[in-house]
Protein backbone atom coordinates (compact mmCIF):
# COMPACT_ATOMS: atom_id res chain seq x y z
CA UNK A 1 0.00 0.00 0.00
CA UNK A 2 0.83 3.52 -0.29
CA UNK A 3 2.73 5.14 2.17
CA UNK A 4 0.55 7.84 4.19
CA UNK A 5 1.15 11.76 3.14
CA UNK A 6 2.90 13.50 5.78
CA UNK A 7 0.44 16.73 6.17
CA UNK A 8 1.94 18.95 8.86
CA UNK A 9 0.26 20.58 11.54
CA UNK A 10 -3.68 20.09 11.73
CA UNK A 11 -6.40 21.27 13.93
CA UNK A 12 -10.12 19.88 14.37
CA UNK A 13 -12.54 21.28 11.95
CA UNK A 14 -15.51 22.03 14.57
CA UNK A 15 -18.91 24.62 13.01
CA UNK A 16 -18.14 27.28 15.64
CA UNK A 17 -14.97 28.02 13.23
CA UNK A 18 -16.61 27.31 9.91
CA UNK A 19 -16.85 31.32 8.89
CA UNK A 20 -13.30 31.91 10.33
CA UNK A 21 -11.86 29.58 8.39
CA UNK A 22 -13.21 30.38 5.04
CA UNK A 23 -12.71 33.86 5.06
CA UNK A 24 -9.19 34.41 6.72
CA UNK A 25 -7.79 30.53 5.22
CA UNK A 26 -5.49 29.77 8.11
CA UNK A 27 -2.47 28.88 8.00
CA UNK A 28 -3.23 25.09 8.99
CA UNK A 29 -1.93 22.47 7.35
CA UNK A 30 -4.78 19.90 7.17
CA UNK A 31 -8.06 19.59 9.33
CA UNK A 32 -9.58 16.52 11.10
CA UNK A 33 -13.54 16.21 10.57
CA UNK A 34 -15.71 14.10 13.38
CA UNK A 35 -16.92 11.72 10.22
CA UNK A 36 -20.13 11.02 11.93
CA UNK A 37 -20.99 14.71 11.82
CA UNK A 38 -21.05 14.37 8.14
CA UNK A 39 -22.91 11.00 8.04
CA UNK A 40 -26.05 12.87 6.93
CA UNK A 41 -28.24 13.64 3.68
CA UNK A 42 -27.32 17.38 2.56
CA UNK A 43 -27.48 21.05 4.24
CA UNK A 44 -24.64 23.22 5.54
CA UNK A 45 -22.25 21.32 6.79
CA UNK A 46 -21.44 19.03 3.85
CA UNK A 47 -21.54 22.32 1.85
CA UNK A 48 -19.42 23.77 4.47
CA UNK A 49 -17.12 21.01 4.77
CA UNK A 50 -16.67 20.94 0.77
CA UNK A 51 -15.83 24.65 0.97
CA UNK A 52 -13.11 23.81 3.52
CA UNK A 53 -11.88 20.64 1.22
CA UNK A 54 -10.92 22.21 -1.55
CA UNK A 55 -8.40 24.13 0.37
CA UNK A 56 -7.04 21.84 2.46
CA UNK A 57 -6.69 18.21 2.88
CA UNK A 58 -8.72 16.70 5.57
CA UNK A 59 -8.37 13.30 7.86
CA UNK A 60 -11.89 11.33 8.64
CA UNK A 61 -11.35 10.45 12.30
CA UNK A 62 -14.75 8.27 13.31
CA UNK A 63 -16.17 7.82 17.28
CA UNK A 64 -18.76 5.16 15.97
CA UNK A 65 -17.24 2.09 14.76
CA UNK A 66 -16.66 0.20 17.90
CA UNK A 67 -14.04 -1.63 16.80
CA UNK A 68 -13.74 -3.37 20.36
CA UNK A 69 -17.39 -3.98 20.92
CA UNK A 70 -18.94 -8.04 20.56
CA UNK A 71 -21.87 -7.04 18.40
CA UNK A 72 -21.30 -7.51 14.87
CA UNK A 73 -19.64 -5.13 12.68
CA UNK A 74 -22.40 -2.59 11.65
CA UNK A 75 -21.87 -2.07 7.58
CA UNK A 76 -24.43 -0.19 7.09
CA UNK A 77 -22.43 2.44 8.98
CA UNK A 78 -19.08 1.38 7.35
CA UNK A 79 -20.87 1.69 4.11
CA UNK A 80 -22.26 5.12 4.93
CA UNK A 81 -18.29 6.13 6.25
CA UNK A 82 -16.64 4.65 2.43
CA UNK A 83 -19.47 6.20 0.45
CA UNK A 84 -18.16 9.70 2.53
CA UNK A 85 -14.72 9.04 1.94
CA UNK A 86 -15.30 8.77 -1.61
CA UNK A 87 -16.84 11.93 -1.79
CA UNK A 88 -14.17 13.46 0.61
CA UNK A 89 -10.97 11.95 -0.18
CA UNK A 90 -9.35 11.90 2.83
CA UNK A 91 -5.63 11.02 3.74
CA UNK A 92 -7.01 8.35 6.01
CA UNK A 93 -9.68 7.48 7.99
CA UNK A 94 -9.00 6.83 12.38
CA UNK A 95 -11.17 5.70 14.48
CA UNK A 96 -10.69 3.90 18.39
CA UNK A 97 -9.35 1.19 20.23
CA UNK A 98 -12.73 1.21 22.01
CA UNK A 99 -16.72 -0.59 22.05
CA UNK A 100 -19.88 2.13 22.11
CA UNK A 101 -22.34 -0.25 22.82
CA UNK A 102 -23.59 -3.84 22.48
CA UNK A 103 -27.28 -5.55 21.35
CA UNK A 104 -27.68 -2.66 19.14
CA UNK A 105 -27.18 -0.21 21.44
CA UNK A 106 -24.71 2.99 21.26
CA UNK A 107 -24.00 4.69 24.54
CA UNK A 108 -22.25 7.44 22.13
CA UNK A 109 -18.90 7.08 24.45
CA UNK A 110 -15.80 5.60 23.70
CA UNK A 111 -15.86 2.80 26.78
CA UNK A 112 -12.63 0.48 27.79
CA UNK A 113 -11.33 -3.07 27.35
CA UNK A 114 -9.77 -5.37 29.10
CA UNK A 115 -6.38 -5.87 27.72
CA UNK A 116 -6.80 -9.89 27.12
CA UNK A 117 -5.76 -12.12 24.61
CA UNK A 118 -9.58 -12.78 23.84
CA UNK A 119 -10.06 -8.83 23.43
CA UNK A 120 -6.66 -8.43 21.30
CA UNK A 121 -7.87 -11.51 18.61
CA UNK A 122 -11.12 -9.88 18.58
CA UNK A 123 -9.91 -6.28 17.90
CA UNK A 124 -6.96 -7.60 15.36
CA UNK A 125 -9.79 -9.39 13.15
CA UNK A 126 -12.73 -6.87 13.34
CA UNK A 127 -9.73 -4.26 12.01
CA UNK A 128 -8.83 -6.62 9.33
CA UNK A 129 -12.48 -6.62 7.92
CA UNK A 130 -12.69 -3.20 8.51
CA UNK A 131 -9.59 -2.62 6.20
CA UNK A 132 -11.10 -5.09 3.94
CA UNK A 133 -14.05 -3.54 2.99
CA UNK A 134 -12.77 0.11 3.61
CA UNK A 135 -10.19 -1.21 0.97
CA UNK A 136 -7.54 1.14 2.64
CA UNK A 137 -5.13 0.48 6.14
CA UNK A 138 -7.34 1.87 9.32
CA UNK A 139 -5.14 4.64 11.40
CA UNK A 140 -6.56 3.10 15.34
CA UNK A 141 -5.99 5.61 18.05
CA UNK A 142 -5.43 4.49 22.09
CA UNK A 143 -8.33 5.78 23.71
CA UNK A 144 -8.29 7.83 27.41
CA UNK A 145 -9.97 5.18 30.25
CA UNK A 146 -10.45 5.53 33.50
CA UNK A 147 -10.66 2.05 35.18
CA UNK A 148 -8.70 -0.56 34.14
CA UNK A 149 -9.99 -4.06 34.34
CA UNK A 150 -7.99 -6.89 37.04
CA UNK A 151 -8.37 -9.58 34.13
CA UNK A 152 -6.09 -7.59 31.90
CA UNK A 153 -3.25 -9.66 30.45
CA UNK A 154 -1.00 -7.21 29.16
CA UNK A 155 -0.04 -3.41 29.25
CA UNK A 156 -1.67 -0.97 27.45
CA UNK A 157 1.19 -0.22 25.18
CA UNK A 158 2.30 -3.81 24.42
CA UNK A 159 -1.86 -4.49 23.44
CA UNK A 160 -1.45 -2.01 20.80
CA UNK A 161 2.01 -2.91 19.53
CA UNK A 162 0.56 -5.98 19.09
CA UNK A 163 -3.08 -5.23 17.69
CA UNK A 164 -0.79 -2.93 15.30
CA UNK A 165 1.19 -5.79 13.88
CA UNK A 166 -0.79 -8.30 13.20
CA UNK A 167 -4.09 -6.07 11.82
CA UNK A 168 -1.41 -4.53 9.64
CA UNK A 169 -2.93 -1.30 10.83
CA UNK A 170 -1.52 1.82 11.11
CA UNK A 171 -1.76 3.91 14.88
CA UNK A 172 -3.05 7.33 15.70
CA UNK A 173 -0.73 7.88 19.27
CA UNK A 174 -3.13 10.33 21.31
CA UNK A 175 -0.68 11.39 23.27
CA UNK A 176 -3.11 13.90 25.83
CA UNK A 177 -5.14 10.13 25.61
CA UNK A 178 -1.48 8.38 27.03
CA UNK A 179 -0.97 10.80 29.54
CA UNK A 180 -4.49 10.77 31.01
CA UNK A 181 -4.21 7.02 30.88
CA UNK A 182 -0.62 6.89 32.69
CA UNK A 183 -2.24 9.27 35.47
CA UNK A 184 -5.46 7.20 35.81
CA UNK A 185 -3.89 3.87 36.06
CA UNK A 186 -0.36 5.00 37.57
CA UNK A 187 1.86 3.82 34.87
CA UNK A 188 5.26 5.70 33.27
CA UNK A 189 4.07 7.84 30.45
CA UNK A 190 7.34 7.58 29.01
CA UNK A 191 7.40 3.88 28.73
CA UNK A 192 4.44 3.84 26.68
CA UNK A 193 5.32 6.33 24.54
CA UNK A 194 8.74 4.71 24.15
CA UNK A 195 7.02 1.15 23.21
CA UNK A 196 5.07 2.36 20.70
CA UNK A 197 6.17 0.90 17.32
CA UNK A 198 7.03 4.43 15.76
CA UNK A 199 7.05 3.02 12.37
CA UNK A 200 3.41 2.38 12.25
CA UNK A 201 2.38 5.92 13.81
CA UNK A 202 0.42 7.84 11.48
CA UNK A 203 -0.64 10.72 13.39
CA UNK A 204 -0.77 12.43 16.68
CA UNK A 205 -3.73 13.89 18.84
CA UNK A 206 -2.73 17.06 21.59
CA UNK A 207 -5.82 17.86 23.47
CA UNK A 208 -6.40 19.52 27.04
CA UNK A 209 -8.11 17.99 30.02
CA UNK A 210 -9.59 18.20 33.05
CA UNK A 211 -7.91 17.36 36.42
CA UNK A 212 -10.06 15.96 38.83
CA UNK A 213 -7.31 15.43 41.38
CA UNK A 214 -7.69 12.08 41.93
CA UNK A 215 -8.46 11.15 37.82
CA UNK A 216 -8.14 13.17 34.86
CA UNK A 217 -10.88 12.92 32.31
CA UNK A 218 -10.40 13.37 28.57
CA UNK A 219 -12.82 16.88 27.55
CA UNK A 220 -11.16 18.38 25.30
CA UNK A 221 -12.19 21.53 26.78
CA UNK A 222 -8.74 23.34 28.19
CA UNK A 223 -5.74 23.94 26.64
CA UNK A 224 -2.79 21.50 26.74
CA UNK A 225 -1.39 21.25 29.69
CA UNK A 226 2.49 21.39 30.40
CA UNK A 227 2.56 17.21 31.31
CA UNK A 228 1.81 17.04 27.78
CA UNK A 229 3.42 19.11 25.98
CA UNK A 230 6.59 17.31 27.37
CA UNK A 231 5.30 14.14 26.35
CA UNK A 232 4.71 15.33 23.03
CA UNK A 233 8.64 16.03 22.55
CA UNK A 234 9.18 12.51 23.84
CA UNK A 235 6.37 11.05 21.30
CA UNK A 236 8.09 12.96 18.48
CA UNK A 237 11.29 12.50 19.25
CA UNK A 238 10.33 8.47 19.25
CA UNK A 239 8.05 8.65 16.05
CA UNK A 240 10.08 11.75 14.18
CA UNK A 241 7.81 13.38 11.25
CA UNK A 242 4.01 12.54 11.17
CA UNK A 243 1.31 14.46 11.04
CA UNK A 244 -0.24 15.94 14.07
CA UNK A 245 -3.15 17.95 15.30
CA UNK A 246 -5.05 20.00 18.28
CA UNK A 247 -8.36 18.62 19.07
CA UNK A 248 -10.85 21.18 20.85
CA UNK A 249 -14.54 20.02 21.44
CA UNK A 250 -15.90 22.37 23.87
CA UNK A 251 -15.17 25.69 25.76
CA UNK A 252 -14.10 26.75 22.48
CA UNK A 253 -11.43 29.69 22.40
CA UNK A 254 -10.96 32.51 19.57
CA UNK A 255 -9.23 30.30 16.78
CA UNK A 256 -6.33 32.38 17.35
CA UNK A 257 -5.77 30.76 20.64
CA UNK A 258 -5.86 27.26 18.43
CA UNK A 259 -3.40 28.78 15.92
CA UNK A 260 -1.10 29.79 18.77
CA UNK A 261 -1.03 26.46 19.77
CA UNK A 262 -0.32 25.06 16.89
CA UNK A 263 2.54 27.15 16.76
CA UNK A 264 4.00 25.50 19.66
CA UNK A 265 3.62 22.70 18.34
CA UNK A 266 5.90 23.52 15.48
CA UNK A 267 8.20 25.58 17.63
CA UNK A 268 9.44 22.02 19.31
CA UNK A 269 9.82 20.42 16.30
CA UNK A 270 11.98 22.69 14.91
CA UNK A 271 14.06 23.21 18.01
CA UNK A 272 14.04 19.09 17.82
CA UNK A 273 15.25 19.07 13.97
CA UNK A 274 17.73 21.85 15.38
CA UNK A 275 19.43 19.84 17.68
CA UNK A 276 19.51 16.36 15.99
CA UNK A 277 20.92 18.33 13.32
CA UNK A 278 23.36 19.60 15.73
CA UNK A 279 24.24 16.12 16.82
CA UNK A 280 23.50 17.32 20.41
CA UNK A 281 21.52 14.99 22.78
CA UNK A 282 17.92 15.08 22.59
CA UNK A 283 16.53 17.32 25.29
CA UNK A 284 13.15 18.57 26.76
CA UNK A 285 11.99 20.87 24.00
CA UNK A 286 8.71 21.51 25.40
CA UNK B 1 -14.81 -13.38 32.35
CA UNK B 2 -15.88 -12.85 28.49
CA UNK B 3 -15.44 -9.70 26.37
CA UNK B 4 -19.11 -10.32 25.77
CA UNK B 5 -20.17 -10.58 29.50
CA UNK B 6 -18.28 -7.71 30.44
CA UNK B 7 -19.51 -5.66 28.04
CA UNK B 8 -23.13 -6.33 28.56
CA UNK B 9 -22.89 -5.97 32.26
CA UNK B 10 -20.49 -2.38 31.39
CA UNK B 11 -23.56 -1.40 29.45
CA UNK B 12 -26.64 -2.17 31.90
CA UNK B 13 -24.99 -0.61 34.36
CA UNK B 14 -24.48 2.52 32.39
CA UNK B 15 -28.18 2.27 31.18
CA UNK B 16 -29.26 1.84 34.56
CA UNK B 17 -27.10 5.11 35.88
CA UNK B 18 -25.74 2.87 38.52
CA UNK B 19 -22.33 3.04 39.31
CA UNK B 20 -22.17 0.76 41.97
CA UNK B 21 -23.00 -2.56 40.83
CA UNK B 22 -21.25 -4.88 42.47
CA UNK B 23 -20.08 -7.32 40.25
CA UNK B 24 -18.96 -4.96 37.59
CA UNK B 25 -17.30 -3.26 40.64
CA UNK B 26 -15.14 -7.15 41.36
CA UNK B 27 -13.73 -6.53 37.73
CA UNK B 28 -12.26 -3.42 38.15
CA UNK B 29 -8.70 -2.95 39.29
CA UNK B 30 -8.84 -0.92 42.66
CA UNK B 31 -6.83 2.78 42.58
CA UNK B 32 -5.27 4.17 45.57
CA UNK B 33 -6.79 6.90 46.04
CA UNK B 34 -9.76 6.72 44.54
CA UNK B 35 -13.00 4.45 44.45
CA UNK B 36 -13.93 2.01 41.61
CA UNK B 37 -17.08 3.47 41.53
CA UNK B 38 -16.16 7.03 41.13
CA UNK B 39 -14.26 5.86 38.34
CA UNK B 40 -17.32 3.85 36.61
CA UNK B 41 -19.37 6.57 37.28
CA UNK B 42 -17.21 8.82 34.92
CA UNK B 43 -18.95 6.70 32.38
CA UNK B 44 -22.14 6.73 33.79
CA UNK B 45 -22.32 10.20 34.22
CA UNK B 46 -20.98 11.42 31.30
CA UNK B 47 -23.63 8.94 29.47
CA UNK B 48 -26.67 11.21 31.07
CA UNK B 49 -24.71 14.50 30.47
CA UNK B 50 -24.01 13.57 26.99
CA UNK B 51 -27.64 12.74 25.97
CA UNK B 52 -28.92 15.54 28.16
CA UNK B 53 -26.53 17.59 26.15
CA UNK B 54 -28.21 16.34 22.65
CA UNK B 55 -32.15 16.63 23.54
CA UNK B 56 -31.47 20.62 25.16
CA UNK B 57 -29.09 21.69 21.54
CA UNK B 58 -32.25 20.28 19.44
CA UNK B 59 -35.35 21.63 21.51
CA UNK B 60 -34.97 24.69 23.05
CA UNK B 61 -38.41 26.25 22.60
CA UNK B 62 -39.60 22.98 23.95
CA UNK B 63 -37.26 23.77 27.30
CA UNK B 64 -38.58 26.77 27.39
CA UNK B 65 -42.01 26.67 26.87
CA UNK B 66 -41.79 23.39 29.76
CA UNK B 67 -39.63 25.47 31.68
CA UNK B 68 -36.86 23.83 33.07
CA UNK B 69 -38.16 21.72 35.69
CA UNK B 70 -40.46 19.52 33.69
CA UNK B 71 -37.95 19.92 30.29
CA UNK B 72 -35.85 18.07 32.76
CA UNK B 73 -38.10 15.46 33.73
CA UNK B 74 -39.20 14.77 30.35
CA UNK B 75 -35.33 14.33 29.25
CA UNK B 76 -34.90 11.97 31.73
CA UNK B 77 -37.86 10.24 30.91
CA UNK B 78 -36.89 10.16 27.51
CA UNK B 79 -33.31 9.28 27.69
CA UNK B 80 -34.89 6.24 30.29
CA UNK B 81 -36.98 5.14 27.68
CA UNK B 82 -34.97 5.70 24.56
CA UNK B 83 -31.62 3.95 24.52
CA UNK B 84 -29.45 5.31 21.41
CA UNK B 85 -29.88 3.09 18.12
CA UNK B 86 -27.83 5.47 16.53
CA UNK B 87 -24.50 5.35 15.81
CA UNK B 88 -24.76 8.66 14.33
CA UNK B 89 -25.97 11.13 17.68
CA UNK B 90 -27.38 13.57 15.28
CA UNK B 91 -30.53 10.89 15.01
CA UNK B 92 -30.95 10.49 18.80
CA UNK B 93 -33.43 13.40 19.53
CA UNK B 94 -35.80 12.17 16.50
CA UNK B 95 -38.30 10.35 18.14
CA UNK B 96 -39.03 13.42 20.98
CA UNK B 97 -42.80 13.83 19.74
CA UNK B 98 -43.94 10.26 19.24
CA UNK B 99 -42.37 9.47 22.76
CA UNK B 100 -44.51 12.84 24.45
CA UNK B 101 -47.51 11.53 22.28
CA UNK B 102 -47.46 7.81 24.05
CA UNK B 103 -46.96 8.90 27.21
CA UNK B 104 -49.49 9.01 29.24
CA UNK B 105 -47.83 11.98 31.36
CA UNK B 106 -47.00 14.06 28.20
CA UNK B 107 -49.72 13.12 25.55
CA UNK B 108 -52.57 15.91 26.61
CA UNK B 109 -49.55 18.48 25.98
CA UNK B 110 -50.48 19.03 22.71
CA UNK B 111 -49.04 22.17 22.34
CA UNK B 112 -45.75 21.25 23.91
CA UNK B 113 -46.06 18.20 21.39
CA UNK B 114 -46.80 20.30 18.80
CA UNK B 115 -43.40 22.39 19.88
CA UNK B 116 -41.41 19.18 19.25
CA UNK B 117 -42.24 18.20 16.19
CA UNK B 118 -41.82 22.24 14.87
CA UNK B 119 -38.40 21.61 16.23
CA UNK B 120 -37.73 18.12 14.65
CA UNK B 121 -38.80 19.48 11.61
CA UNK B 122 -36.12 22.07 11.70
CA UNK B 123 -33.73 20.00 12.53
CA UNK B 124 -34.34 17.50 9.52
CA UNK B 125 -34.45 20.34 7.35
CA UNK B 126 -30.95 21.68 8.54
CA UNK B 127 -29.26 18.56 7.04
CA UNK B 128 -31.47 17.01 4.90
CA UNK B 129 -31.07 16.06 0.99
CA UNK B 130 -29.69 19.14 -1.22
CA UNK B 131 -31.19 20.14 -4.35
CA UNK B 132 -31.48 23.40 -6.38
CA UNK B 133 -35.10 25.45 -6.46
CA UNK B 134 -36.67 25.66 -9.64
CA UNK B 135 -36.46 29.16 -10.37
CA UNK B 136 -39.87 31.21 -11.27
CA UNK B 137 -38.42 31.56 -14.50
CA UNK B 138 -38.87 27.63 -14.96
CA UNK B 139 -42.29 28.33 -14.19
CA UNK B 140 -43.02 31.38 -16.53
CA UNK B 141 -41.41 29.19 -19.26
CA UNK B 142 -44.55 27.13 -19.80
CA UNK B 143 -47.58 29.27 -21.19
CA UNK B 144 -50.64 29.50 -19.02
CA UNK B 145 -52.95 27.44 -20.84
CA UNK B 146 -50.55 24.62 -19.70
CA UNK B 147 -50.41 25.05 -16.22
CA UNK B 148 -53.41 22.87 -15.26
CA UNK B 149 -51.09 19.65 -16.45
CA UNK B 150 -47.96 20.96 -15.04
CA UNK B 151 -46.86 18.66 -11.79
CA UNK B 152 -43.94 19.73 -9.45
CA UNK B 153 -41.08 18.02 -7.44
CA UNK B 154 -40.64 19.65 -4.37
CA UNK B 155 -36.97 20.71 -1.86
CA UNK B 156 -36.41 17.28 -0.12
CA UNK B 157 -35.98 19.47 3.28
CA UNK B 158 -39.76 20.08 3.04
CA UNK B 159 -41.76 19.31 5.65
CA UNK B 160 -45.54 19.59 6.11
CA UNK B 161 -46.64 19.97 9.58
CA UNK B 162 -50.33 19.66 11.40
CA UNK B 163 -49.35 20.88 15.35
CA UNK B 164 -51.50 22.20 17.94
CA UNK B 165 -52.49 25.73 17.70
CA UNK B 166 -50.47 28.38 18.87
CA UNK B 167 -47.62 26.25 18.05
CA UNK B 168 -45.78 28.93 15.94
CA UNK B 169 -46.48 31.62 18.01
CA UNK B 170 -44.94 29.63 21.06
CA UNK B 171 -41.70 28.51 18.93
CA UNK B 172 -41.24 32.40 18.15
CA UNK B 173 -42.20 33.50 21.83
CA UNK B 174 -39.58 30.58 23.42
CA UNK B 175 -36.53 31.53 20.97
CA UNK B 176 -36.74 35.70 20.16
CA UNK B 177 -33.84 37.64 21.18
CA UNK B 178 -36.15 40.21 22.96
CA UNK B 179 -37.57 40.14 26.19
CA UNK B 180 -40.96 41.79 25.04
CA UNK B 181 -41.35 39.12 23.00
CA UNK B 182 -40.14 36.26 25.26
CA UNK B 183 -43.08 37.52 27.54
CA UNK B 184 -45.56 36.54 25.49
CA UNK B 185 -44.28 33.08 26.12
CA UNK B 186 -46.40 32.91 29.85
CA UNK B 187 -49.77 34.17 27.62
CA UNK B 188 -49.48 31.59 25.49
CA UNK B 189 -49.01 29.11 27.34
CA UNK B 190 -51.90 29.93 29.86
CA UNK B 191 -53.78 29.47 26.77
CA UNK B 192 -56.12 26.75 26.12
CA UNK B 193 -54.82 24.65 23.62
CA UNK B 194 -57.68 23.93 20.79
CA UNK B 195 -58.09 23.30 17.44
CA UNK B 196 -54.55 22.92 15.06
CA UNK B 197 -52.79 24.67 12.75
CA UNK B 198 -50.55 23.98 10.06
CA UNK B 199 -47.18 24.76 8.73
CA UNK B 200 -44.48 24.23 6.23
CA UNK B 201 -40.53 24.06 7.34
CA UNK B 202 -37.51 23.76 4.54
CA UNK B 203 -34.59 24.77 3.66
CA UNK B 204 -33.83 27.57 1.06
CA UNK B 205 -30.09 28.54 -0.22
CA UNK B 206 -28.87 26.88 3.13
CA UNK B 207 -31.26 28.70 5.18
CA UNK B 208 -34.07 27.23 7.26
CA UNK B 209 -37.56 28.81 6.48
CA UNK B 210 -40.80 28.17 7.84
CA UNK B 211 -44.34 29.69 7.64
CA UNK B 212 -47.90 28.68 8.45
CA UNK B 213 -50.18 27.51 6.19
CA UNK B 214 -54.24 28.53 5.41
CA UNK B 215 -56.10 25.71 5.48
CA UNK B 216 -56.67 25.62 1.09
CA UNK B 217 -52.97 26.31 0.94
CA UNK B 218 -52.10 23.44 3.25
CA UNK B 219 -54.52 21.09 0.62
CA UNK B 220 -53.01 22.24 -2.01
CA UNK B 221 -49.48 21.77 -1.15
CA UNK B 222 -50.30 18.45 0.18
CA UNK B 223 -52.18 17.60 -2.88
CA UNK B 224 -49.04 18.92 -5.16
CA UNK B 225 -46.30 16.87 -2.99
CA UNK B 226 -48.35 13.65 -4.05
CA UNK B 227 -47.89 14.56 -7.38
CA UNK B 228 -51.00 15.93 -8.55
CA UNK B 229 -51.23 18.34 -11.64
CA UNK B 230 -51.91 22.07 -10.75
CA UNK B 231 -55.42 21.36 -12.50
CA UNK B 232 -56.44 18.39 -10.21
CA UNK B 233 -55.27 20.26 -7.16
CA UNK B 234 -57.72 23.68 -8.75
CA UNK B 235 -60.84 21.17 -8.91
CA UNK B 236 -60.14 19.44 -5.90
CA UNK B 237 -59.32 23.05 -3.90
CA UNK B 238 -62.80 24.37 -5.73
CA UNK B 239 -64.49 21.09 -4.35
CA UNK B 240 -63.49 21.82 -0.99
CA UNK B 241 -64.19 26.10 -0.47
CA UNK B 242 -66.55 26.99 -3.20
CA UNK B 243 -66.49 30.36 -1.62
CA UNK B 244 -62.73 30.93 -2.44
CA UNK B 245 -62.31 32.20 -6.21
CA UNK B 246 -59.98 29.06 -6.07
CA UNK B 247 -57.55 29.33 -9.51
CA UNK B 248 -56.27 32.79 -9.03
CA UNK B 249 -55.24 31.93 -5.69
CA UNK B 250 -53.89 29.01 -6.37
CA UNK B 251 -52.05 30.56 -8.77
CA UNK B 252 -50.86 32.93 -6.41
CA UNK B 253 -49.76 29.80 -3.75
CA UNK B 254 -47.61 28.18 -7.12
CA UNK B 255 -45.95 31.53 -7.35
CA UNK B 256 -44.94 31.71 -3.99
CA UNK B 257 -43.76 28.21 -3.54
CA UNK B 258 -41.40 29.19 -6.36
CA UNK B 259 -40.00 32.11 -5.15
CA UNK B 260 -39.75 30.62 -1.88
CA UNK B 261 -37.89 28.35 -2.47
CA UNK B 262 -39.82 25.23 -2.12
CA UNK B 263 -39.72 23.91 -5.52
CA UNK B 264 -37.43 21.56 -7.07
CA UNK B 265 -38.73 20.41 -10.42
CA UNK B 266 -41.71 21.33 -12.61
CA UNK B 267 -42.19 19.45 -15.90
CA UNK B 268 -45.45 18.62 -17.69
CA UNK B 269 -47.38 15.67 -15.75
CA UNK B 270 -47.67 12.28 -17.69
CA UNK B 271 -50.65 10.62 -18.34
CA UNK B 272 -51.39 7.55 -16.06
Amino acid sequence: MEPLPRLGYGLGLRPIYYEEILSTRPAVDWFEIISENYMIPGGRPLAMLERVRRDYPIVMHGVSMSLASTDPLDFDYLAELKALAERMEPAWISDHVAWTGVHGLNLHDLLPIPYTREALAHVVERIKRVQDFLKRRLVVENASTYIAFKGAEMTEWEFVAEMAERADCLLLLDVNNVFVASFNHGFDANVYIDAVPAGRVAQFHMAGHTNKGTHRIDTHDQPICEEVWKLYGRARRHCGDVSAMIERDDNFPPFAELLAELQRMRDIDASLSAQASLGEPPRSAA
Amino acid sequence: MKLAELQALFQSAILAGDETDAQLIEEILPKADESRETLLGVYVNAYSLRLTEYLDEDYPALRAYLGEKEFRALVKAYIAANPSKFRNARWFSNPMPEFMQESAKWRAKRRAIGIAQFERALTDAFDAADASAASLEALASFPPEEWPELAFSFHPSLHLLQVAKGTLDAYVAATAEDEETRKRLAQIRATACEGTEAAAVWRAEGDLSYRGLEDDERLALNEAIAGKSFGEICQLVAFQDESQPAVERLAQFLVNWFSEGLVAGVAKATCD
